[in-house]
């Protein structure tokens, strides 16, 4: 066999095993939405490439380590992780967020529009609120992926929604809907959850932000029942524009910055599984908890039991039964 | 034969004031097979030490919480709550019944004089906060390791710890031997074959009053490793001279065989090689005094295996003539520390702190 065609094999066996990371879950629920969902989104995000037309130039001044630089980047292409390929490995690998202008906190991958100052935010500076909270929203993003790989068709998931991010409360949130009302999970359920969520992290998915008007995200989630009750006020609130992020395959509806790739993951545990109310004749919601460190983060058992017995506790978020207000913002924080 | 012989000399040496040691390898005509690799049940211990990255305060908290869930166990003599084991008061002793043992620390060796003004050498070991961590019935109790101990499969197994650590110094799996028993994890563990009647609660805490002064112990140590030695050292050859023309041969073993039929080096030869680091049990040594608030024992003798401050397992002794004839505390001593004073001696014990003159007024 010649070196080329070894060469092409190789490349090939890996774009195979990446296709395969990329489809592997098992859904509950149909497949054939999910897929359709993904075409959709894909298609917004050609779309809105496509209508950049006119390339124009910004200048982006980068505030950081090894030192203060000024780039040159294609606006409304270019995202703050293109600048930090312009720096370092390590820059892209660590920075988990960025913040422009000194305030505002902005994905990785979500491109630049105008000329900025940029910061990219690690775990370890020495303000880490912002990140922290990019982080614990991140996490509950990640569950609903989790939960939906790892729940069998039988059980009829639906993800409801999750709340922002509080993490005084101790725990990350994500509210589900399922078809039985005595759902309780034993240890090894948990273990499952926690082990999803480590596989997550070990793919390395990049995750996605799009931006998209409020009927096409109501034709995205035609066929979740509670995520099209929850469009309407959620794009009211944002002049009709709806935010989704996309993890792998799944895709949600949230507000607020997430991290770059589920990479930061470090330990996590998904600690409990609360029933907070009926829901019609068979159904029930259910607030699915977890405590998780950043990736790099060592911290003895000891300590980390603390943490773990603190996540199960009822979290004293919104729960997803609960009338909706206008002044509430859902999802949205 | 030699063991025949050996036996027969011990006979005819005044008993109590000495200990017994039986030869033990060198005679067995074969080496010991080497344990090389670790048995499929062995734990990591300690985690790899690094940077906790956390506050100060959030350690301490930690701590408080971590130690909060333990405390020292109570040990209640009449109690009315089921307990894993017998209470105190239901187990009854005969002599075919075997104790649990303790862990202690060799800590030195001193002096004592008897009553009749002789002068013996004892040595100090300190019973250092041991618990009871576990009970396995017999049923259950499959060791890969099998212990030489006779009628093993109708014996249990009482699993010891001594000496408490911080629980965020060492793996989870480790710790969580210690989850069901009440107590903080353990730096030492050591195991001992008992019989169920004399089974114990986890938690229970050992003490020097689980013996009394005249008792007879087994003490089983680890040698003091010397490394290589030669044949001087290891086995006591005489060598040959310093001086008077002995050419290049002043430590050597000499002629290590024969010729005939047997010209071979016989297996067993006694040779250089590693001397110490290895398991060995001393029987028969006397409890001479106890202190109960330091629980330290001193035992006859100076051959306790291991260094100053080497772990050792104390056992009840299993030689026929000097086993327990009336009832020890069994399972184990419950109950409050003697009133008067720390320490315990043995009858014969001339005991230096009380007062040996005494005078009546006039």
């Amino acid at each position: 066999m010649s070196a080329a065609t070894k060469l092409h094999k190789t490349s090939w066996c890996a774009l195979r095993q990446l296709q395969q990371y990329r489809t592997k879950a098992n859904f509950s629920g149909s497949s054939a939405s999910l897929a359709k969902r993904n075409d959709l989104f894909n298609q917004e995000q050609r779309r809105q490439r496509d209508a950049v037309g006119r390339i124009d130039k910004i200048e982006v001044r980068y505030l950081g380590l090894p030192e203060d630089v000024t780039l040159v980047m294609n606006g409304n292409i270019s995202t703050p992780f293109n600048c930090a390929q312009h720096l370092s490995e390590g820059h892209c690998k660590r920075s988990a967020l960025a913040l422009i202008d000194g305030s505002v906190p902005w994905d990785m991958h979500r491109p630049l529009q105008e000329s900025c100052t940029l910061q990219l935010l690690n775990f370890h500076v020495s303000e880490p609120h912002v990140v922290n909270k990019a982080f614990w929203r991140t996490c509950s993003f990640m569950l609903g992926a989790a939960l939906n790989r790892a729940f069998k068709p039988e059980a009829n998931l639906q993800l409801h929604s999750f709340p922002g991010p509080n993490i005084k409360s101790g725990s990350f949130v994500h509210d589900i809907v399922l078809q039985t009302q005595n759902w309780e999970p034993g240890k090894e359920e948990m273990r499952a959850l926690s082990a999803e969520m480590v596989k997550l992290a070990a793919q390395d998915l990049r995750i996605e932000r799009l931006d998209v008007q409020q009927d096409l995200a109501q034709e995205m989630f035609k066929d979740s029942k509670y995520k099209s009750e929850q469009l309407p006020s959620i794009s009211q609130q944002t002049n009709g524009r709806v935010t989704l992020y996309r993890l792998g395959d799944h895709i949600d509806i949230s507000r607020g910055p997430m991290v770059a790739s589920t990479s930061f993951l470090g330990k996590c545990v998904i600690s409990a599984a609360h029933k907070v109310a009926e829901e019609g004749p068979s159904g029930a919601f259910y607030r699915i908890q977890g405590v998780a460190l950043p990736s790099g983060f060592q911290l003895n058992h000891v300590a980390f039991g603390v943490l773990e017995e603190r996540s199960k506790k009822p979290s004293p978020a919104r729960l997803p039964n609960e009338p909706f207000e206008e002044q509430q913002q859902l999802q949205l924080s | 034969m030699m063991r025949s012989v050996i036996n027969q000399l011990l006979g005819l040496r005044l008993s109590g004031n000495s200990s017994v040691l039986v030869t033990q390898v060198r005679d067995k005509g074969h080496l010991s097979r080497p344990r090389l690799r670790n048995p499929q049940w062995f734990l990591r211990k300690e985690i790899t030490k690094y940077n906790d990255l956390m506050t100060a305060e959030n350690k301490q908290f930690v701590n408080e919480v971590g130690t909060n869930n333990f405390g020292v166990p109570v040990v209640i003599k009449d109690c009315l709550v089921k307990t894993a084991g017998p209470t105190a008061n239901e187990a009854v002793w005969t002599p075919n019944l075997r104790r649990c043992g303790v862990i202690a620390r060799k800590i030195g060796q001193y002096p004592l004089w008897l009553k009749n003004g002789e002068r013996i050498r004892t040595t100090l070991l300190q019973i250092v906060d041991n618990h009871v961590i576990k009970y396995i019935p017999p049923e259950e109790y499959l060791p890969a390791q099998v212990p030489t101990v006779a009628n093993l499969h109708k014996r249990g197994c009482i699993l010891v710890g001594s000496e408490t650590t911080n629980p965020a110094l060492l793996t989870k799996e480790y710790a969580g031997i210690f989850r069901n028993s009440g107590v903080l994890p353990k730096k030492n563990l050591a195991r001992f074959i008992v019989s169920p009647e004399a089974q114990l609660a986890p938690g229970t805490p050992l003490n020097v009053n689980h013996f009394r002064v005249g008792d007879f112990v087994d003490v089983r140590g680890k040698t003091v490793d010397h490394g290589f030695q030669g044949v001087v050292k290891r086995h006591g050859f005489k060598g040959m001279p310093a001086s008077h023309g002995v050419t290049k041969t002043h430590r050597r073993a000499g002629n290590i065989g024969g010729g005939g039929e047997k010209g071979r080096v016989w297996p067993g030869t006694k040779m250089p090689g590693h001397m110490g680091n290895r398991w060995r049990i001393i029987k028969g040594l006397r409890v001479w005094r106890i202190n109960t608030k330091y629980n330290v024992m001193w035992v006859q003798g100076s051959s306790v295996a291991g260094p100053t401050g080497g772990l050792v397992y104390i056992y009840d002794t299993i030689l026929p003539t000097r086993k327990n004839k009336e009832a020890p505390p069994f399972p184990t001593f419950y109950g409050e520390p003697q009133q008067d004073g720390d320490d315990v001696w043995y009858e014969q014990v001339h005991n230096f702190k009380s007062e040996s003159i005494t005078y009546e007024n006039e």
